[in-house]
């Protein structure tokens, strides 16, 4: 229901609903491959599985603040910020969420949650000082469409089969190497070494595959911005300012830094982890394409 | 003749990543035909100084060394400290050479004896075609390499980062320019 403030994009829920279709055969193809070869305690597996998948799909917003440093601030802390998102939640009717900063320099952004009642949005202080209001909101609308996409569940439910299968490779080597010697006597590989080669498979397959439907969720949460903001030359130029060298440069000045680091003990270190996650985005230039693209639909002008 | 030659009668110090300091006495020429900087003839080292009796005692003979050797060579030496707690020489000299030696003997006088720790930047001084700001270079001795550090001079921390780029793309052949752009950090306020 939310979704349809988002706008719709054929092709692309067609494509999405592929790569994860694909990604779940793949992990059926592997459990069945397990299974007939040996017969590890199944039940014991599972529960473990599926404990860990919740634990992470419960917790995952207050994981992903704590990791990134991110203290959620009041509207007296930060009016502004709240004054806008909210402006944007009533636009895309969603929940008002959280509200975060995260103390470095380098603009970026994220929302987590596990659904829209429960979720997040952080900034960075760079993000705040060194773009516009109208890029900055071109920026929230973004991860405000991540969360009406539900983002959080999608990915938790992909990277459970992720978890799975490393959990029944390790299961399953311990069984073959220790326990499953006597069925394999009549020669060929050993069971373990099966397992082994299959396994290391569904890594890389899982691995791409994942990561394909994250790129697949930016690219929608980037129309979602598109149409709730109506302009998407903004967080086109809010995406180029984010990806530009310059924005790097730190601004405060190295004598804070290093007392800041307790002198010399622990080397400085301002690298911020959210710019990892950049590899599970789109190239820049595809992303500025596709915005441009929906800019031409709804009849504006390409800055 | 630089500090080093008046002082011991040597024409080299040991500990590499100081060596590379030196790049920029050849980068010289660069940065006044194609940039239009000019040294501004004043460089300065900033270190952390420790409380402990040793280091008293090394930073009180490195003063001695560095204004004994001032004085032979002609350079001016100011010493401060600065409200983060740092300690500054400062090194005035017309002569570019004698400067970098003056500034890389600091350091090496404190790695060797096993401060090297305490060191946290050097930083020269360059002066633009009339009316812009001044562009410095600081050499970090954890990293060492340099960066560029163009204060826009306001009463905000503010820099010109398109002209330290701009700076890095020209000079990263002759200079070991620092590749991660995070540690650009620059040095507000600097006695030079």
């Amino acid at each position: 229901m939310k979704r349809r403030s988002f706008g719709r994009d054929a092709g692309l829920s067609l494509r999405m609903l592929l790569t994860s279709g694909m990604l779940g055969l793949l992990y059926v193809v592997f459990a069945v491959v397990l299974f007939n070869v040996l017969s590890v305690g199944l039940v014991p597996m599972l529960v473990i599985v599926v404990g860990l998948a919740l634990f992470q799909y419960f917790t995952s917003a207050k994981i992903a603040l704590a990791a990134s440093g991110a203290k959620v601030v009041d509207r007296s802390q930060a009016p502004e910020l709240h004054d806008m998102v909210e402006r944007l939640c009533a636009l895309s009717d969603l929940p008002k969420p959280k509200i975060a900063v995260i103390p470095t320099d380098v603009p970026n952004a994220f929302a987590t949650g596990r659904s829209p009642k429960h979720s997040a949005v952080a900034v960075t202080e760079g993000l705040w000082r060194r773009l516009e209001q109208r890029e900055i909101e071109g920026v929230l609308a973004h991860e405000l469409a991540h969360i009406a996409n539900r983002d959080v569940l999608v990915m938790t439910l992909a990277s459970f089969f992720a978890m799975l299968a490393g959990l029944l490779t390790r299961f399953g080597l311990y069984g073959g190497m220790f326990g499953g010697g006597d069925r394999n006597r009549e020669g060929g590989a050993p069971v373990w070494l099966i397992i082994f080669a299959v396994s290391i498979l569904t890594y890389a397959l899982s691995f791409i595959l994942i990561r394909t439907i994250s790129r697949y969720r930016e690219y929608s949460a980037d129309r979602g911005a598109a149409l709730v903001t109506g302009a998407p030359e903004h967080l086109m130029s809010a995406l180029q300012k984010i990806s530009s060298q310059m924005t790097r440069i730190p601004q405060r000045d190295l004598r804070q830094v290093e007392a800041m680091n307790a002198f010399f003990i622990i080397p400085t270190n301002v690298k911020s982890s959210l710019g990892e996650l950049f590899a599970t985005h789109p190239p820049m230039e595809k992303r500025l394409a596709r915005l441009a693209e929906i800019s031409r639909e709804m009849g504006r002008p390409v800055g | 003749m630089g500090f080093t030659d008046i002082l011991f009668g040597r024409k080299r110090l040991k500990e590499a990543s100081g060596e590379r300091l030196f790049a920029l006495s050849t980068a010289r020429i660069t940065l006044e035909t194609d940039l239009g900087l000019t040294p501004a003839g004043t460089a300065a080292v900033c270190f952390k100084p420790l409380s402990a009796g040793e280091f008293v005692r090394v930073e009180n003979e490195l003063a001695e060394l560095v204004d004994s050797a001032a004085a032979s060579s002609g350079s001016k030496v100011r010493r401060r400290s600065d409200d983060y707690g740092f300690q500054w020489i400062t090194i005035e000299d017309p002569d570019f050479e004698d400067l970098v030696t003056a500034v890389h003997l600091v350091g090496s006088e404190l790695q060797a004896r096993g401060f090297g720790p305490q060191l946290l930047a050097s930083i020269f001084r360059f002066e633009g075609a009339s009316g812009s700001d001044p562009v410095y270079f600081i050499w970090g001795y954890k990293r060492g390499a340099f960066w560029p550090f163009v204060p826009k001079g306001g009463k905000e921390q503010e820099r010109d980062n398109a002209r330290e780029l701009e700076l890095k793309a020209k000079l990263e052949r002759e200079l070991p320019i620092e590749p991660d752009l995070e540690r650009w950090f620059g040095m507000f306020d600097a006695p030079l």
